[in-house]
Order: C-alpha cells, then sequence, then structure tokens
C-alpha cells in the first residue's frame, strides 16, 4: 500500500527477515484500515452509493444563487476576514514578547515555561476555544476573533522563538559589550535580525486564520460558517454553492496577495 | 544631520515615507475597520468578565463520571482519523506527481492538478464535512470522506514540493532506456521521496486527529457530536471533560507519531 | 573639523585605562584552564599585542577585561577599580571598554550609521535609544569615529553590503563611539585578506597613536605581531611565558610561546603586502 518498499528507499540496508519493517508496517497499517472502516459502518454497499450521493448533490448546485451570494454571503466573508485580522492582530502583539522570552539562547529558565504554556496552547483548536468565549462575550464575531488571537498566540510563540533562537548570538554579546543592557540587546541586536522572518510567520498565520475564522460560524462566532451550515441545513444548494465559490475565490486572493508579500519581505 | 559640518557624509538617503505611509495607513485602517465591524470593545470584555468567570465556575471540576460514556466516540474519530488518512494519502499520490513540475507529463495536466490542489486548500475541513454529512447523511462515513479530501489537500501539496526537489538523473536513465513514464514514477521517482511521504502522510494523521474533534459539530460522527450536545444543554463540567480528555489524547497521538516518524526519517 | 573631532573622539586626559591583573585565574565548567596565576600590568596608552597558540588562552584574557569571562580566583583591576562580576557596575565600566571582534558583530540589516551608534547606547536615555532617536551630539560623536577609519560615505549603507575589510572599519567605529579609554581587539584580521589586515592594522595603531587609548590586539601572525606592537605579551596555556619590547622578541621567543617551530602558518605572506 502506501508504506515504503525497504529494498528501494535503502539499499545499504542489509537483507534481514523474509518479512521486512515495510512490508509488515503496510499490513498494520492495512489492518487498521480495515478495522476502521467496519466500525464506522462504511460497507463496500455504501461505497457504491456515495458518488451517486455526491453528485446528486453537486447537480443541485447549479444555477448558483449569485443575488444571495453577493447580499449574504459576501458580507459573512468579510466578517470572517475581520475576524482573522483582529485575531492575527492581538496574537502578533501578544506572541511577539512571548518568542523572545521562549528563545532558549537568551532565556534560558523562562523559555522552558514559556514553550510549555504554547505547547498547550497549540493544542486547542480554536473552534474549541471559541466554545468557551462565546458564553463570556455573547454570540458573534468577537469571541471568534478572540478564539483566533488565542490559539494563534501559541504557534506564532512557538516559529518566532525558533527564529530567535537561529540567530547570530554574537551580536547579542557586542552590544552588551558596550554597555547596553539586556533589553537594548534585544532592541539593536535581536529585533532587526528577527523581525523580518517573524512578519512573515504573522502573515502565514493570517492565511491560516482566515480558513479557522471560516468554520467559528458553526458554534456562533461569526462569518461564513454559519451561513454555509444553514444553507445546506434547509437544502438551499445553489446558496451554499455560492458561499463554496466566493470562499475559495476570496481564500485564493488573499494566499496570493500575502504569499508575495511574504517573499518580498524574506527577500528585502 | 550635517552637525559635524565635513563633506565627506554623504546626505542620508529620504525614507521612502510614501511606502511607510501606506502600509502604515493600511495597517491603522485595516484595524479600525476590522475591530468596528466585528463589534471589538473592551468594555464588554471587561463587564463580562463576571459571566466568564461563572462559566469557568460551571466548567470546574470536570465531570469524571462521564468519562466511560467518551470511549465509543473518542474510538470513532480515530477510525475516522484512519480511514481518512489512508484514503487520502493514496489519492495523494497521483495528485502529487501530477503537481510536481519535473514529472508531470505535460503543462496542461501540470497546470490543472495544479489548481486543483489549490482550491482544494482553499476550504476548511469543516466546510467538507457540512458537505459530505449533507450528501450521505450524518456520521462518521461523511467525517471519513471530509478527511479524506483534506488529507489529499494537505500531502500533495507538500510531497509535490518534495518531488520537484528529487534528483533527475535516475529518472531520465529510466525514460531513455525506454521505460514507459508509469514504470519512471513507480521505480525511480516515487522512492528517491518515499521518505518524506511517510512523514508528511503521519502528519496529516495527526491533523486529521485533531480535526475529527470537531468534526461532530457539524454532524460528521466522532467526539465532537457528544461536545456539541453537551455545549447545547450548557453542561459545561462535561464539556471541560471532553475538551481535557480530547487534549491528553491527542498529545500522546501526537507523541506516537513523533516517534515513528523519527524512527522512519 | 579636525579640532571638533579631536574633542569628540579623545578621551579625555586622565582617563587612564591601566589594566592590572593579580593571580588572576579562570578555570572553565569543563576544567580546562583559560587563565593561570597571571600577573600583569598594562600602561595607559600601551599598544600591546598578545601571540600564542589557538586555545593558549589569548581570547581569555582579552573577555576577561570587560567582564564577559569571569575570574574563577584572584583580581583584575582597571585604573584602581575592579572589575565588577555584573549589573550597572559592570554596565559602567563596559562604556569605557570597547571590543572588537573577529566576525566583526554587526547587525546587518541595521545601517553603518546605527550600528556605529550602538556604541553610543550606554550614553542615551533608554525611551531615546528604544525609539532610535539620537541626539545630534550622539550622531556626530558616530560621524566622527567613522571619518577616523576613512568610510564616512559608506554611513547610510546597509552593514550587509560592505565587504569584510570595511565591515571591520565599521567594527573600529563602533569601539571609537564609545569613546573609550581600552580597545581590545580580539584577532581583529583573522578574517580578512592580507591587504584589508594592513589596512586594519594601520588604523588600530594609528588611533592608539593618536587618541592614547589603551590597546590590546590578539594576533596569531608572528611577523604581525613584531611590526605593529609595542610590547608582546606570549601565552601558552594561560599563563605568561614571554613579556617584552617587540623591538628584541626574537625567533627563538616565539619558539618558547608556540611549544614548536615556527612555520610558514604563522606568518602573513608578505609577498602579497607587497604588491597591495
Amino acid at each position: 500500500m502506501n508504506a515504503p518498499n525497504p529494498h528501494v528507499l535503502d539499499p545499504t540496508k542489509k537483507p534481514g527477515s523474509i518479512v521486512g519493517f515495510g512490508t509488515m508496517t503496510t499490513f498494520i497499517i492495512a489492518a487498521l484500515f480495515v478495522i476502521a472502516l467496519i466500525m464506522i459502518e462504511f460497507s463496500p454497499l455504501k461505497m457504491i452509493q456515495v458518488p451517486g450521493q455526491v453528485a446528486e448533490v453537486l447537480s443541485f448546485f447549479w444555477p448558483v444563487d449569485m443575488a444571495y451570494g453577493w447580499d449574504n454571503v459576501l458580507p459573512a466573508i468579510i466578517e470572517s476576514i475581520q475576524i482573522a485580522w483582529i485575531g492575527t492582530i492581538i496574537a502578533a502583539i501578544l506572541s511577539l514578547p512571548l518568542a523572545l522570552l521562549g528563545a532558549r539562547t537568551l532565556f534560558p529558565r523562562i523559555a522552558r515555561i514559556v514553550k510549555f504554556i504554547s505547547a498547550t496552547a497549540r493544542a486547542f483548536p480554536e473552534i474549541l476555544l471559541a466554545i468557551y468565549f462565546v458564553p463570556i462575550v455573547g454570540l458573534g464575531p468577537f469571541a471568534g476573533a478572540l478564539a483566533i488571537g488565542i490559539s494563534s498566540v501559541g504557534m506564532l510563540t512557538k516559529l518566532g522563538a525558533e527564529v530567535v533562537e537561529s540567530i547570530d548570538f554574537g551580536t547579542v554579546e557586542a552590544v552588551e559589550a558596550t554597555g547596553g543592557s539586556r533589553i537594548m540587546a534585544l532592541r539593536y541586536a535581536v529585533v532587526p535580525q528577527v523581525l523580518p522572518e517573524i512578519i512573515a510567520h504573522w502573515l502565514f498565520r493570517f492565511e491560516l486564520n482566515i480558513r479557522a475564522s471560516a468554520v467559528l460560524g458553526v458554534v456562533g462566532a461569526g462569518g461564513v460558517g454559519g451561513v454555509l451550515l444553514n444553507t445546506l441545513r434547509y437544502r438551499h444548494f445553489e446558496k451554499a454553492a455560492a458561499v463554496l465559490i466566493l470562499t475559495i475565490i476570496v481564500v485564493l486572493l488573499i494566499d496570493m496577495i500575502s504569499g508575495e508579500i511574504r517573499r518580498k519581505i524574506i527577500k528585502g | 544631520m550635517n552637525a559635524a559640518g565635513n563633506t565627506t557624509l554623504p546626505t542620508k538617503p529620504p525614507r521612502n515615507w510614501w511606502l511607510w505611509a501606506i502600509v502604515l495607513g493600511f495597517l491603522t485602517a485595516m484595524t479600525v475597520w476590522s475591530g468596528y465591524g466585528i463589534g471589538f470593545s473592551a468594555n464588554e470584555l471587561v463587564c463580562n468578565i463576571a459571566g466568564g468567570s461563572r462559566l469557568l465556575e460551571e466548567s470546574w471540576p470536570p465531570d469524571f463520571s462521564f468519562l466511560p460514556r467518551l470511549i465509543d466516540p473518542f474510538m470513532e474519530t480515530v477510525y475516522i482519523a484512519i480511514v481518512g488518512t489512508v484514503v487520502g494519502g493514496i489519492l495523494s499520490i497521483p495528485v502529487a506527481v501530477l503537481a510536481a513540475r519535473n514529472l508531470s507529463p505535460d503543462k496542461v495536466t501540470w497546470f490543472l492538478d495544479r489548481n486543483f490542489m489549490n482550491i482544494l486548500r482553499t476550504l476548511p475541513d469543516l466546510f467538507w464535512a457540512m458537505l459530505f454529512a449533507t450528501a450521505v447523511g450524518f456520521g462518521p462515513v461523511a467525517g471519513a470522506l471530509a478527511l479524506s479530501v483534506f488529507t489529499v489537500a494537505v500531502i500533495s501539496k507538500l510531497w509535490s514540493e518534495s518531488l520537484e526537489s528529487i534528483d533527475m538523473g535516475l529518472p531520465e536513465a529510466v525514460r531513455s532506456a525506454g521505460g514507459s513514464w508509469l514504470q519512471m514514477i513507480q521505480f525511480s521517482a516515487i522512492p528517491q521521496a518515499m521518505q518524506h511521504y511517510v512523514s508528511y502522510a503521519l502528519y496529516a494523521f495527526e491533523l486529521n486527529i485533531r480535526a475529527s474533534l470537531v468534526l461532530g459539530l457539524v454532524g460528521a460522527g466522532g467526539i465532537g457530536m457528544i461536545l456539541e450536545t453537551q455545549r447545547a444543554n450548557f453542561e459545561y463540567e462535561r464539556v471541560t471533560l471532553i475538551i481535557l480528555a480530547v487534549l491528553v489524547a491527542v498529545l500522546i497521538i501526537e507523541q506516537i507519531s513523533e516517534t515513528i516518524r523519527r524512527r522512519l526519517t | 573639523m579636525s579640532d571638533d573631532s579631536q574633542q569628540n573622539a579623545t578621551p579625555a586626559s586622565g582617563q587612564g585605562g591601566a589594566i592590572r591583573f593579580e593571580k588572576a585565574n579562570i578555570v572553565y565548567p569543563n576544567g580546562v584552564v583559560g587563565m593561570k596565576d597571571l600577573d600583569l600590568e598594562i600602561k595607559p596608552g600601551e599598544f600591546v599585542v598578545i601571540v600564542g597558540s589557538s586555545g593558549a588562552g589569548k581570547s581569555t584574557l582579552l573577555r576577561a577585561v570587560n567582564g564577559l569571562n569571569q575570574l574563577t580566583s584572584g583580581t583584575i583591576s582597571i585604573d584602581g577599580r575592579e572589575v565588577p562580576k555584573s549589573g550597572k557596575g559592570l554596565r559602567e565600566l563596559r562604556k569605557r571598554v570597547a571590543m572588537i571582534f573577529q566576525d566583526f558583530r554587526l547587525v546587518k540589516r541595521l545601517s553603518v550609521m546605527t550600528n556605529v551608534l550602538v556604541g553610543r547606547l550606554g550614553h542615551v536615555s533608554g525611551l531615546r535609544s528604544m525609539l532610535n532617536w539620537w541626539p545630534q551630539s550622539e550622531k556626530a560623536i558616530a560621524i566622527d569615529a567613522l571619518e577616523r577609519v576613512g568610510i564616512v560615505e559608506k554611513a547610510w549603507v546597509r552593514a550587509s553590503d560592505l565587504s569584510g575589510g570595511q565591515q571591520q572599519r565599521v567594527g573600529i567605529a563602533r569601539a571609537l563611539a564609545q569613546q573609550p579609554a581600552i580597545i581590545l581587539a580580539d584577532e581583529p584580521v583573522a578574517s580578512l585578506d592580507p591587504v584589508t589586515t594592513h589596512q586594519i592594522m594601520d588604523d588600530l595603531v594609528r588611533i592608539n597613536r593618536d587618541l592614547g587609548i589603551t590597546t590590546i590586539v590578539n594576533l596569531h601572525f608572528l611577523d604581525l605581531a613584531r611590526e605593529y606592537g609595542q610590547r608582546i605579551i606570549g601565552l601558552r596555556f594561560g599563563e605568561l611565558v614571554y613579556d617584552g619590547d617587540a623591538k628584541t622578541v626574537t625567533d627563538e621567543d616565539f619558539r618558547n610561546i608556540y611549544g614548536r617551530e615556527v612555520t610558514e602558518d604563522d606568518v602573513l605572506d608578505d609577498e602579497v603586502v607587497a604588491e597591495g
């Protein structure tokens, strides 16, 4: 199946047992796969039905209700973008100092604590955080932005700390050797070296956050996800099609622009 | 600037003030507009801290008596992730090969496949889950299908980049020795990037475990369905338990996957 | 201009620059001895070259002077004041002791000007330095420092766009901007080609002569040590094994310092220099 054949992979490996590691892995994965198929009741009969069912739903997608798209979907997508933007800004502001504190080379002791906290924060999908924020600040996009912000802090802190750890530490020593304090060394030696890469990470996270904010509507935290859920629930497929098409276009556009800016920043 | 009054110091090149003004203006405008749009208010946040602390009180301690009822749905989550990863993993192979510039048979195929791949990537996992739940009915099958698509999006993007960086010497040799395109891919291109493939597949599995937790929110099976009912009934002690259990499980699975990945690569 | 600069960069008379090691020892955590029972006195305004094979403790000695390496026992004092171990006292001391590094240690993304102004960090308020908002007087000091090493025309260029020799000149300018009593140069020419090496060494000697700043230079090329040093100090396994005038140092002395025959690797190729 999809496991590697060790003989092709690594010709230097000595020929060992008859059943190689790759064959065994393949067998285990195949067995797990079959068990999983049975357990979720994905029977062969069902497998035959699926393509037809999908095709049927797809056939209802036409004609796309673009009027609904412009009037109802676009505002919801814009709200998703706004949620992602505010979430990213919150995360960027919080993660910058945390990334510096999380760098082993600068603050060996604090870094451990910061890394542990950021790992925990990363483990939460933003939608679970939104479940907690909705009762606190009420249904709506504000809860979504907070959830996105908090859950992004973890990843941005981790990536940022890695950037800081990768820099030339000698310049920090050089600043301190002139009688500058640790804070001045951060300002003049660390920040100028790491900022471009860190900003590129912010932009990348913004791209991810657009997708994340699109689904938050499912738990009532604003954005386009709620619209899709409703149109599908009431089987307004031509409206759902408008949601999908507009989402794809907008996300592609933002990916393109953001990707271009990221490349410019890293090069400059 | 010429405080020292010397002649050799060149004048400071003017900063590109226009660019700075535009960038700064854009950032500010975007933030104000977005903040206004989503109803950002520090006031509201502070006022509702009371409600928030009540919520936290209600969510603590987690209701551990609920734990046994989580086992079945959690296993379902794992099954969904396995099916999604395997199906998506297999389907991603042709998608990735055709999207690799050096391996694709012609420009048109490459162009079409690459855009297909990018479009798959734009839609979040829960969108696929909603679509499949509508098409094949609520339940784990919808979740598995959604994760299959999601997996194709993840693996094919990453792996096509690995394939583009392989050494083309051997594949070209296979071709010039009279091998077919398929033989070239199968015997010389794929083996070179196999380790990357395994690593990405495991990564996709981790993402799928995480994603399959929330699929239930839109009726696509797994532990998320229980989470959704308990949340709707404001049983926050149970919600907390579910989330904690899920976090622990995710961390364990990620650890296992990480270990395998390190052994294989 | 020249009067102005003289005022700017010359350390005020009586600023000193005397260094005194007394029974100084450094043992690294891994057990390696970096400095052994060192007794040494360097007078204000001296130009001292330290030689020794790699691992002989040349860097250790230099870095002990500004507290980058801590003594395990004994004392170092500058102008009669012991070098503090940490805190504000150490920062105050470092303002007067500048350092030049083998690998330049400039922040490559910043302009030459900003890199030189780093040498003034100890002299401006925290807020101003955080905002990169420098008083004219500080900028004048930085420009003067750049003029002394002859690259003032590169003031607004990014450090990464300079050649190695130019980058080291910025390193020297940063040191000068501190208006130091002492300059420590740790293998300042080890990453440079022979022609640039001589230019940088000439700069260091001229600055020492014009401004009277005590200068200690680590070198591993013997001919350079002989050519530029006034006083040569030889180290071997952290111990002082030679201390004398550069004019009278013999090949025998070098053999003694290195504990082996002196080879071609220990001298800079002079032919190249002659051509340059």
